[in-house]
């Protein structure tokens, strides 16, 4: 329809007609909507002509504000039944012509355009100033489409509100509740119950041409547009329904002040000045309170803040939480070791009255055989071995193990006559390679008693000190007997010796000691290795 | 060499003096003392070339019987039973020391030793630093004596930055930048220095936390000193090391 509108208006500008009158310049024609034509005072500026408006189909409004006179022709395409076409005219609504035919005899050609010729006639002049006229033009062939040219001599009124409301959830469903008449500034408190707002406008015979537009005032941007009216649920004084628009409460995101404007649309066509359009545009400032605010980007970067901040606390008192557990694991595992360094102490001491009784013997029987220089040497052996034990050392280097181990086997062998051999390859530095004392004594104090004790000079004890890699290899070699490996002694020595053997990896838990007992008939080897020692 | 023997019970000087007349028949004991008022007697009638001395005697030590001798023109190797606290000073100061029951082997040892000291005359400084450090009341920083082949140094602990063992010998690494050798294996110092606070690293290395920069986690532990010097740290020391540092 709009085209055909344009098409015709294109057309018609260049028609021209001869005769003026009352001041009328019929040279120049204004598309009036439908198949009509107007031509309008020589002095008249602003024209806003053939309107149309999205809701209003079939109706065309023309604003004249400036025109005191207006003549209207119709025109018809040459293949058109004319005489189906009936007229109506309206001036104020009240009827001045009602269902006329046209008078065919004063149809008269008239060009539009290059090609196209038109049959055309004066539908009358008429007086417009502070007047509505009302034309509407049918075909009896299709009588329900019918075209509505409003001509509005008036000034366009501004729009009013009659009451803004909301619907709110209730136990039975919903329920409204409206202000009337509201200020040009006006309150409302949204929780959350409330989801609808409803804006009621008076009631004018030309709603239609107005739209209406929310803006957020905070950031003046349009927040809400609508160019329909509903009619229907209100009712005014004069019993008429009242045009209204619905909009869902969660337009408004924040609390703060929102302006409802409602002016008349298409205008914008016109170019019309805002100091001009501002005569026919109506606001009304809603101070909005939302018991829930929707956050803006500003909003939530300060909150944001806020709970990183709080977050960020949190994580500090739980860190500073993890931080204590730690501190107290880590205290509960230095009081393990502890407790495993004095428990090491204590086997250390429980250990020693084996040898040292054995010993003090072996001394009794040099003395007895009067070997003066002899007892003298195993006697400061015996202090030696003695002071070992008592200094309780925790570390000693392996030189000072083979010197406590030569000290021990040799005076072993003033009792048993064995061979022994203690072997550490050139390349292994016995002087700074340190090893748990005491490491080693029970399990060659164990190779001497219960291996070859009983073997006398045929007996032998090889004692090595290996290096594989990052690893300490400690072994002890007898040719005894054996006994079996799997059964659990109750010999002092080799019980105490592997307690002593977990003690210690409690203590060095990330270098174990790992022990190693193979036995037979042909003899012993316990191996000690210390797993990444070196 | 004129030795004269101090020690309060009879049965350790028949002892050692039968042992030197066995063992070390250059040694002729010129006198014995059972007590410190004894020993300066005898000290001041027959000016020994040789003092062994007993360090707990009673209420009294060894170390009183120096005090009152004043000037010392004799070498002494100190002879003890069990006392940590004597034995440690005497390490400090790089003096000699016999533990009864004394050895035959180890006698012969530390007599040969004073006898290449009495040559070179250096031992009256050492005794002297020995008397100062146990002076000490107020707890400082101690000195140790550090032997050199024609001197010995004096050095604090805290100038101390490390050692590192070379088989048995030991280098010190000084604040001052010098480098020292001490022919004394590398644990007899880690042993005297870890109730100093020093800690054994690595098998060849004893470091001073004070000169410890940070924990370097490369090679699986490593300490960064102070001057840029990079010192491994071996998986069984790891942890102990790690708890002194975080001290």
């Amino acid at each position: 329809m709009k085209k055909i509108i344009f098409i015709l208006l294109n057309l018609i500008i260049s028609v021209s007609a001869a005769n003026a009158q009352k001041g009328i310049d019929f040279s120049y024609n204004y598309a009036a909507g439908g198949k009509l034509l107007m031509c309008v005072d020589s002095l008249a500026k602003n024209v806003y002509y053939a309107n149309v408006f999205p809701n209003q189909p079939n109706t065309y409004f023309s604003y004249l504000p400036e025109v005191n006179n207006l003549g209207i022709q119709i025109y018809f395409r040459k293949n058109i039944n004319i005489e189906h076409y009936r007229y109506t005219i309206l001036a104020d609504n009240k009827p001045i012509v009602v269902n006329k035919s046209i008078n065919k005899a004063q149809l008269k050609d008239a060009q539009a355009g290059d090609e196209e010729v038109f049959s055309s006639t004066k539908l009358g002049t008429f007086s417009i100033k502070d007047k509505i006229i009302t034309i509407l033009v049918y075909s009896i062939e299709t009588p329900l489409i019918i075209d509505k040219s409003v001509f509005y001599g008036k000034l366009i009124p501004k729009a009013k509100i009659k009451a803004i409301g909301k619907r709110f959830t209730t136990e039975k469903g919903v329920d409204y509740s409206y202000i009337t008449d509201p200020k040009e500034k006006t309150n409302l408190h949204l929780t959350n119950k409330d989801d609808e707002l409803t804006i009621v406008k008076d009631r004018t015979e030309i709603d239609y041409i107005y739209y209406t537009s929310i803006k957020d005032k905070q950031t003046n941007k349009i927040i809400f547009e609508s160019t329909a009216w509903q009619y229907g649920g209100h009712i005014d004084d004069t019993h008429q329904f009242s045009p209204y628009l619905k909009f869902d409460k969660s337009i408004f995101k924040k609390s703060g002040d929102y302006e409802i404007i409602i002016k008349p649309s298409s205008f914008s066509r016109y170019k019309m000045l805002p100091k001009e359009m501002e005569k026919y545009t109506t606001r009304y400032t809603l101070s909005i309170t939302l018991e829930e605010e929707s956050y803006t980007k500003k909003e939530i970067y300060s909150y944001g803040l806020m709970a990183t901040f709080i977050i960020g606390l949190n994580f500090l008192l739980i860190f500073q939480a993890v931080k204590k557990r730690n501190k107290k694991k880590l205290a509960e595992t230095t009081q393990q070791k502890n407790i495993a360094k004095l428990q090491l102490n204590s086997v250390r001491s429980q250990l020693n009255p084996h040898f040292l009784f054995n010993a003090l013997a072996g001394i009794q029987n040099l003395m007895n055989k009067n070997e003066i220089d002899n007892a003298n040497r195993y006697l400061s052996k015996f202090a030696r071995l003695t002071r070992n034990v008592l200094d309780s050392k925790e570390l000693i280097s392996l030189t000072e193990e083979k010197t406590l181990l030569d000290d021990y086997l040799q005076m072993e062998q003033l009792r048993f006559g064995f061979q022994y051999k203690i072997n550490a390859p050139a390349d292994l530095d016995t002087e700074n390679i340190e090893i748990p004392s005491m490491l080693l004594q029970p399990f060659v104090e164990n190779a001497v008693k219960h291996g070859i004790a009983e073997k006398g000079a045929d007996g032998n004890i090889e004692i090595d000190f290996k290096k594989q890699s990052a690893d300490l290899i400690l072994s002890i070699k007898d040719n005894g007997k054996g006994f079996d490996a799997t059964k659990d002694y109750s010999g002092l020595g080799l019980s105490l010796s592997k307690n002593r053997i977990s003690l210690l990896n409690t203590i060095y838990k990330e270098t174990p000691f790992v022990l190693n007992i193979q036995s037979d008939t042909n003899g012993t080897v316990v191996t000690i290795t210390l797993t990444q020692w070196l | 060499m004129r030795a004269i023997l101090v020690d309060d019970e009879q049965a350790n000087l028949e002892n050692l003096q039968v042992l030197l007349s066995k063992n070390c028949p250059e040694v002729k004991v010129v006198a014995v003392a059972n007590n410190i008022e004894s020993a300066y007697d005898q000290v001041n009638l027959h000016r020994p070339d040789l003092l062994f001395l007993d360090i707990q005697m009673g209420k009294t030590t060894g170390f009183d019987l120096l005090n009152i001798l004043g000037e010392k023109s004799f070498e002494v190797i100190f002879v003890t039973a069990h006392d940590h606290y004597g034995i440690q000073a005497v390490k400090f100061a790089a003096l000699d020391y016999l533990l009864k029951p004394v050895d035959p082997d180890e006698l012969k040892i530390a007599v040969s030793k004073a006898t290449e000291r009495i040559k070179s005359r250096l031992n009256s400084d050492q005794l002297n630093f020995l008397l100062n450090q146990i002076k000490r009341t107020e707890p400082s920083i101690p000195k140790i004596a550090l032997p050199q082949q024609h001197e010995i140094r004096y050095v604090s602990v805290d100038d101390i930055i490390r050692c590192v063992a070379d088989n048995t010998y030991t280098f010190f690494f000084l604040a001052n930048g010098d480098k020292i050798l001490i022919s004394k294996p590398l644990k007899e110092y880690s042993d005297l220095l870890k109730p100093h606070g020093f800690v054994r690293a690595h098998q060849s290395h004893l470091v001073n936390p004070k000169f410890v920069k940070s924990w370097l986690k490369e090679d699986g532990g490593t300490l960064l000193m102070n001057n840029g010097d990079k010192i491994p740290v071996s998986k069984p020391n790891r942890e102990m090391v790690k708890e002194v540092l975080g001290k």
